[in-house]
């Protein structure tokens, strides 16, 4: 795993989405990629599978403590601002779960993981130690607007549970 | 997964129509530390899901630069591949095609290939609670028994690479002071006398069929280099969730010597996390054997390291553990290959299928027709 790169928030190009494809991808895990074409997540993986920041300009740790600087000028697609409470709210949904993601518990943060939001931009995930393994769980970290917690969420309205639906 | 259309995220492009879900049964590794994985029984998908392009995404240097991506769903591969190879604006974008079908794509009049360096490794899963298979020297012999690049050639068309074990070579955790297993017929053998193995006693190879070929292949280096019997076990499709959970869940004795398996990783940096750990580890999903004591060390040590370059070393060391004690066959790395229309460009992910940088020039049937 390396550290996640920083990206600018204001791109150098701006052009005009162009042209519709149509593609067929038979690969079992579509349902992730659909997901990740569509939701954001703290990280993301460039085209060689490092991990670099997505949602998430900036981290560092504090002991077992993971500050995360999330990064400015982002709205969901329905115009809401996406800021650290849009985090808090994905996390808190998360931990209610105890087998949400489909490829394993392995996933999971530890359960007496807490957060703290001390501004708008900044998100401190206080694990019992240091993980290790935090950034790339980030990539399962996916954060929707609030309109989808109460409308849709990762299997709520469907199944009426999260568990094995993140 | 997102089971209904909406704007519900901040990425490039919004869901406008359809959905791909899962329907999947839990799979219990060990109750305490509570560990499980999922197994697939169904992907349920709409005929079409629409993405239409987030015009406000953030990130403009990276796109979208498409309007709008349909996926076809109700198609079979073989059509999917005709229609990309033989037509223009039915399928533009195929991926997993066949190593078979390689060539025909790059003679497509329509279509073109792109081999992505992908994050998979296939190998040769070793049940270690088995008479034998818990022997070292059974294990390399194994090892010294494939002929990796007639595989790579054969199965895969050239559309592998070779690995020393579990880590792919451009994943950034392989090993660096191992080389792959060569192909050595008679110290192979040689070994397998040494351990013992009786004369009568067959070696079980289990195979689905998404690996047949790799399982085929390896079937015949064993025969040939090790001079014994090997018994091939074919697991069918409708038996395969009862086999996967068998393997996971560990509550009978598994029927056979070796699986042939494929595995994939989500991030580059540090393999154990999802590979070397789901094989070996204690509350790993494919772990057929004993726990390990220097792997189960090595692994608690990365699950506490922050330090990314520790970390990536520490990844390294599991992956010359693995190797050492030859606990798989190793394989080869099969490249992800995708057939493409000639006026896409298209951005490879050695993870993903991401679209957000992909565009299609003027050329294109989309545009040409307005």
């Amino acid at each position: 795993m390396v550290q996640p790169t920083g990206e600018s928030a204001v791109g150098r190009e701006d052009r005009t989405p162009v042209g519709t494809v149509h593609v067929f991808d038979p690969n079992p895990l579509n349902w992730l990629f659909v997901t990740w074409n569509t939701m954001e997540e703290p990280v993301r993986t460039d085209e060689r599978g490092r991990i670099v920041g997505a949602c998430m300009e900036d981290s560092h740790w504090e002991g077992s403590t993971l500050v995360v600087k999330v990064r400015e000028g982002i709205r969901f697609q329905d115009s809401e601002t996406l800021d650290a409470h849009s985090l808090r709210r994905a996390f808190d949904e998360v931990q209610k779960w105890k087998a949400p993601h489909p490829p394993g518990t392995y996933l999971n943060f530890h359960p007496d993981t807490t957060v703290e939001v001390p501004d708008d931009y900044t998100i401190r995930f206080n694990f019992p130690e240091p993980d290790g393994l935090a950034l790339a769980k980030f990539r399962g970290f996916h954060v929707p607007s609030t309109r989808f917690w109460e409308e849709e969420g990762f299997g709520y309205r469907k199944l009426g549970s999260g568990e094995g639906h993140w | 997964m997102i089971d209904a259309p909406g704007p519900w995220g901040s990425g490039p492009f919004i869901l406008a129509e359809g959905y791909s879900t899962l329907d999947n049964e839990i799979a219990l590794v060990e109750a305490e530390p509570f560990t499980c994985t999922w197994l697939n029984r169904d992907q349920p998908r709409s005929d079409r899901l629409i993405l239409e392009a987030n015009t406000d995404y953030w990130n403009k240097e990276r796109g979208p630069r498409l309007e709008r991506v349909i996926y076809v769903n109700d198609i079979s591969p073989a059509e999917a591949l005709d229609k990309v190879c033989d037509t223009e604006g039915e399928v533009d974008i195929v991926s997993e095609v066949p190593p078979a079908s390689a060539e025909r794509v790059e003679s497509s009049e329509y279509a073109h290939l792109v081999a992505v360096d992908a994050l998979r490794v296939v190998s040769g899963l070793i049940n270690r609670n088995v008479s034998f298979m818990g022997e070292v020297r059974v294990r390399r012999a194994l090892n010294l028994a494939v002929d990796r690049d007639r595989l790579i050639n054969e199965v895969f068309a050239g559309y592998a690479h070779p690995v020393a074990a579990l880590a792919p070579p451009y994943s950034g955790g392989m090993t660096d002071d191992r080389e792959p297993y060569p192909h050595d017929p008679e110290q192979a053998r040689r070994l397998l006398t040494e351990a013992g193995w009786p004369e009568d006693r067959a070696l079980r190879l289990a195979i689905t069929s998404d690996v047949d070929a790799v399982g085929r292949r390896m079937a015949e280096d064993f025969r040939d280099s090790l001079g014994i019997a090997v018994e091939l076990i074919e697991i069918p499709d409708e038996e395969l969730l009862a086999a996967q959970h068998a393997l996971v869940e560990k509550n009978l004795p598994l029927p056979f010597d070796v699986l042939a398996h494929a595995w994939f990783d989500l991030a580059a940096g540090y393999p154990p996390g999802v590979i070397h750990r789901e094989y070996f580890h204690s509350g790993g999903a494919f772990r057929a054997g004993p726990t390990i004591p220097e792997f189960e060390d090595l692994l608690a040590r990365s699950l506490v390291e922050t330090d990314a370059n520790k970390l990536g070393e520490l990844g390294k060391q599991i992956d010359r553990l693995v190797y050492d004690e030859a606990l798989s066959v190793f394989l080869c790395c099969p490249q992800a290959l995708y057939a493409v229309n000639n006026h896409v460009k298209f951005n490879g992910y050695a993870t993903t299928l991401e679209l957000a940088e992909t565009e299609v020039d003027e050329g294109h049937w989309s545009r040409r027709n307005g």
